[in-house]
């Protein structure tokens, strides 16, 4: 992660006044209203929950957040913000700083996870295990590769599969435990980042989309081979990936399923049609039901903080307000 | 825990495959077909059928695969007596011959749960099971018969009394009877503590410890900070040594994580504050999503104390004094909750030798807001209206966890060594609901309330907090009980009657007016069949009667033809029925000090397949999240793709509605209700205020929660989920 990031050469005042995209201020609204830190979330009330799993249990789930953790550093650290120099609009780079920083956020929040359920010699184990598994790190080579060229667009299909395809195959476990009543704290702060990375798949693949229709058709046509080709690639290792670490708790057939429901998904964002058929799509639906970035649950105040809070917008009352 | 659980595979168990599963649900496990009530089938319907096939499985692919098995009832108590897991002298007032045929009835009532969530939280949360935790050894039905025979304290008519209501659903006692009655391992069968803390260093430490000791038996526990002195007061008059509340919160803080209920609930607190303490904005900032983590409060409630005064300074736009409570306790000779600082406020802000700071006060309620967003705290009391609604002689300083609880207190005073120089006088409170819907279909509400009060009333005579005096001279001075009720939106529903309608808040109105006469006439007998009243009954306004000259003077009677209706074949307690009841409880006085106080009602309102309280529904599909569940899927109860209209959510429905039919209900009952605010995204902190000064006109006396819903950026959604559709 050594090499250079270009800089912007340019800059002029940001003026949120004059905006030239409504999206880039939408998602901007969105996305500061969703600000949250690791913190918020009570994961010390999972301890008692931690412990009554598996070793196999606890190594895979170690290792599935430790492989969330690889891709969102690469995210934060290079993916948004080698996108900075192609944005369009000043507004654009501001949302593109927001992504970066929250995927440092999210990364951390594994470490607050990891420190809060397992020892450093654990931790330190599984950290050695993610620079050794040969599907993790072809994973992250394959998009920092696509980062460090300099096709604009083709960095954006990339962030966008990485966003709304990669991490999935990680969000699964969380997702799991949770509906069978185990890590719950935990499966709410994984809802947080959902959360985020829906928002940020969505945006940078709108940001694809509308800089596609700019090109020409033999353009268009090169991008979309493309995009259908990394996303092969990305797949193949990903379900070599999944097999390498769910074939031991039987959850394998299940997971790939979420990977093609995701990649569909992904495929979507960048305005494409979907991959994969309705057949092999059928998502648990305790899994697809749990994955809702709505913030709509009715969660137990006693036992977490819930994934529903949103950053207030003050406004101050009027005289009116006050008549009585 | 359940065993299967912690095997991360979908087991299918025989018999999954049988014939009478439709076969669009075969080969699903209960929590997927559960999950399947989330999701829209292809015609676009809500799949309820699959949640009903979910409570099938769990009892086909769970529940009976690992029950223990005993012969005959005999047979079973012998062993659950013998091995510890039931009192021996529970029994011991019953012969064996009563407590099989109380059994027999209980499962004469072809008991079933209504949805997947009911039976999974009963098993999961309430059940006894092994010790190792992997077996059950009670249905249902086992567990009722538990609380009837604890209840009942020996008197058989009654305890068939208790069964039949509860198993018909009409009465549900609060978790910590419900779970606990009989248990030989159990915690207490009070749900709600609150206390006073005073300015003084041992004050604190027994603060700390009763936090301990009765978070370990179980039930929510509430503390007044009012009193102690701001940051930076002085101690033994060396000026800025006080590093007032926050220190304190934190240690309480932490004190109930480290207790829990033998692992069935983990300890909860909360904490209030007056407006006017001048460590309310650092209070207030410790749920600031930006906190630092030395001050940041994760798992403590906190609530907020607000007199009338801060509303009228608002309304002019003026600065607010907040007064330090080491001076004002030193001027007044009281501790600064018990001062009446509406009345007294201008006096103390031109008192020089009170210290004082100043806020705007428009900009602390948008604080306030503020804060609410982020965490959906605080909780607020409107001190005022409290006091003036208040039947019993004495201030109300503070309210509990779920802010329902409104009681008279009086402060202790200890010894260097923290034994009591006096034992004041602290809150217990125990709690049950009424179902609205079955009670009405019950067709007499008299029995169904006398038999309820005669429950709680059980629960605050058994109850003997040793491990707190203060609470423990409370209790046996006020036997105060909170009977509550739960499922209006449902049965509203049910009856094609829109929330919050004019027809439904006279429905509400009829009916708590109703549920309050027969409240009163209960502890009026039993206080005549004792002999005995509630301490300090002579000095309350039901006593001189002041009580009851609003429905003595005044006639109630519904107003819209719908409610009319729905009363048929009820009757409703007319002005004679009033006079004579006055003159009763002035003759023989009253047993409970408190009556009625309507709880939020989570976990038993799933078990009794009711919504929750009297609040709209969150969702028609409530997404259940709890530590010990997991995240599970509720429909609301009556619903069908018929009558769909009619389950407007809580936010679809607004702040008005919900505030207008708490009005109604708020002024029949003499503690209080835990109103929760529903807000959309889009509302700024200028509508939660807007929604608090409505409240506060409209004589509301306690604000719980603040909820927030934000839906998916439009794009991001899930495909065919009905929590997503609004």
């Amino acid at each position: 992660m050594s090499e250079k990031v270009e800089l912007v050469h340019h800059v002029e005042a940001i003026n949120w006044n004059r905006i030239e995209d409504e999206k880039d201020l939408e998602v901007w609204d969105r996305l500061t209203s969703n600000f949250w830190l690791p913190e918020k979330v009570p994961l010390s009330n999972d301890v008692q929950s931690w412990k009554t799993l598996t070793d196999e249990e606890k190594q895979l789930t170690m290792r599935v957040f430790t492989g969330l953790t690889l891709l969102d550093t690469i995210q934060g650290t290079v993916g948004a913000v080698s996108l900075l120099p192609d944005a369009i609009t000043a507004h654009e780079e501001a949302v593109y700083t927001n992504i970066a920083f929250m995927e440092s956020v999210h990364a951390k929040s594994y470490s607050s996870i990891f420190s809060t359920l397992c020892s450093t010699k654990e931790i330190d184990e599984v950290f050695r295990w993610s620079t050794e598994n040969e599907h993790l790190q072809k994973k992250a080579n394959i998009v920092m590769d696509y980062y460090q060229g300099d096709d604009p667009l083709k960095k954006k299909v990339a962030s966008t599969l990485l966003e709304s395809f990669l991490f999935y195959s990680g969000f699964y476990l969380p997702m799991y435990w949770s509906s069978h009543a185990k890590l719950t704290n935990t499966a709410d702060l994984i809802r947080l980042i959902i959360r985020d990375e829906a928002v940020h798949g969505y945006y940078i693949g709108y940001k694809y989309q509308r800089a596609l229709e700019k090109e020409s058709p033999e353009r268009q046509q090169e991008l979309k081979d493309y995009t259908f080709d990394l996303l092969y690639e990305l797949y193949e290792n990903e379900v070599q990936y999944t097999h390498s670490l769910y074939d031991g708790v039987g959850l394998s057939e299940d997971v790939k399923k979420f990977l093609h429901y995701n990649a569909n998904k992904a495929l979507m964002n960048l305005g494409y049609e979907a991959m994969f058929p309705a057949s092999v799509t059928n998502v648990s639906p305790a899994i697809l039901s749990a994955l809702s970035p709505n913030a709509d649950e009715n969660h137990d105040f006693f036992s977490g903080s819930g994934s529903s809070y949103v950053m207030g917008k003050a406004v101050n009352t009027e005289d009116e307000d006050w008549d009585f | 825990m359940e065993k299967q659980l912690s095997v991360p595979r979908h087991t299918i168990e025989p018999g999954h495959d049988d014939p009478s599963t439709p076969e669009k649900f075969r080969g699903m496990g209960y929590h997927e077909l559960n999950a399947l009530l989330n999701l829209y089938d292809e015609q676009g319907n809500i799949q309820f059928d699959a949640d009903r096939q979910a409570a099938r499985q769990y009892f086909l692919q769970h529940i009976n695969n690992n029950t223990v098995f005993f012969h005959d009832l005999e047979e079973k108590l012998e062993y659950l007596v013998q091995h510890q897991y039931y009192e021996q002298e529970v029994f011991d007032q019953y012969s064996l011959d009563f407590v099989k045929e109380l059994s027999k009835f209980a499962y004469s009532f072809k008991f079933r749960f209504p949805t997947f969530l009911g039976a999974f939280k009963f098993y999961t949360s309430y059940a006894l099971k092994t010790f190792d935790g992997q077996r059950y050894l009670e249905r249902f039905e086992d567990r009722v018969v538990m609380v009837a025979l604890l209840l009942a304290e020996g008197n058989e008519e009654l305890a068939k009394e208790i069964v039949k209501e509860v198993i018909s659903g009409r009465f549900q006692p609060a978790t910590p009877t419900f779970l606990n009655a009989g248990k030989k391992q159990r915690g207490e069968l009070v749900s709600c503590f609150l206390l006073r803390i005073e300015d003084n260093m041992e004050s604190i430490g027994r603060s700390i410890n009763s936090a301990l000791q009765l978070s370990k038996r179980g039930g929510g526990v509430a503390f007044a900070l009012t009193n102690l002195r701001e940051a930076g007061a002085p101690i033994k008059k060396i000026e800025n040594q006080s590093s007032g509340v926050i220190p304190v919160m934190k240690l309480l803080e932490d004190s109930f994580s480290y207790a829990n209920q033998l692992g069935a609930r983990q300890g909860a607190g909360a904490v209030y504050l007056h407006a006017h303490h001048p460590d309310i904005y650092s209070f207030l900032d410790t749920k600031r999503e930006n906190a630092d983590e030395k001050i940041r409060i994760k798992t403590l409630s906190l609530g907020v104390v607000i007199p009338d005064i801060t509303f009228e300074l608002a309304k002019r736009n003026e600065d607010m004094y907040l007064f330090s409570p080491y001076d004002v306790e030193r001027i007044y000779g009281v501790p600064f909750s018990d001062i009446n600082v509406s009345e007294k406020y201008y006096e103390m802000v031109d008192d020089a030798r009170i210290k004082k700071t100043k806020i705007n006060a428009r900009e602390f309620f948008t604080t306030l807001a503020e804060i609410q967003f982020e965490s959906g705290y605080p909780y607020v009391m409107f001190e005022d209206t409290v006091n003036k609604a208040n039947p019993i002689e004495g201030k109300v300083i503070m309210s509990n966890l779920c802010s329902e609880i409104l009681q008279v207190s009086e402060p202790s005073k200890y010894h260097p060594d923290l034994g009591y120089e006096t034992i004041g006088k602290d809150i217990s409170c125990n709690l049950g609901s009424l179902n609205i819907a079955l009670t009405m279909d019950g067709g007499d509400i008299g029995k169904t309330v006398n038999a309820a009060i005669r429950s709680l009333t059980s629960v605050s005579d058994q109850s003997d907090i040793r491990s707190v005096p203060s609470i423990e001279r409370g209790n046996s001075m006020s036997h105060a009980v909170g009977l509550g009720q739960m499922n209006l939106h449902g049965f509203l529903a049910r009856e094609l009657i829109y929330y919050g309608s004019e027809e439904a808040l006279d429905f509400t109105n009829i009916y708590f007016y109703t549920v309050t006469y027969h409240a009163i006439q209960a502890s009026m007998e039993i206080a005549r069949e004792r002999g005995e009243t509630f301490a300090g009954f002579e000095n309350s306004d039901y006593a001189n009667g002041a009580y009851f000259t609003k429905y003595i003077e005044k006639e109630w009677k519904p107003e819209t033809a719908r409610t009319a209706e729905l009363f048929e074949g009820h009757h409703i307690p007319t002005q004679e029925d009033w006079k004579k009841l006055a003159a009763d409880v002035a003759e023989h006085g009253m047993y409970n000090q408190n009556l009625q106080a309507v709880p939020p009602t989570g976990s038993i309102s799933y078990i009794n397949g009711s919504t929750s309280s009297i609040h709209p529904i969150a969702s028609k599909i409530e997404i259940r999240k709890e530590g010990k569940l997991g995240r599970v899927y509720y429909p609301a109860p009556f619903m069908n793709n018929e009558n769909l209209d009619y389950y407007q959510d809580a936010y679809e429905i607004g702040y008005e509605k919900i505030i207008d039919t708490y009005a109604v209900a708020t002024q029949h009952v003499d503690q209080g209700l835990s109103l929760t605010l529903f807000f959309k995204d889009t509302a700024t902190t200028r509508d939660v205020n807007k929604a608090q000064i409505y409240a506060w006109r409209k004589g509301i006396k306690t604000i719980y929660y603040s909820r927030i819903r934000q839906l998916a950026l439009e794009g991001t959604e899930v495909e065919g989920c009905v929590s997503c559709m609004l």
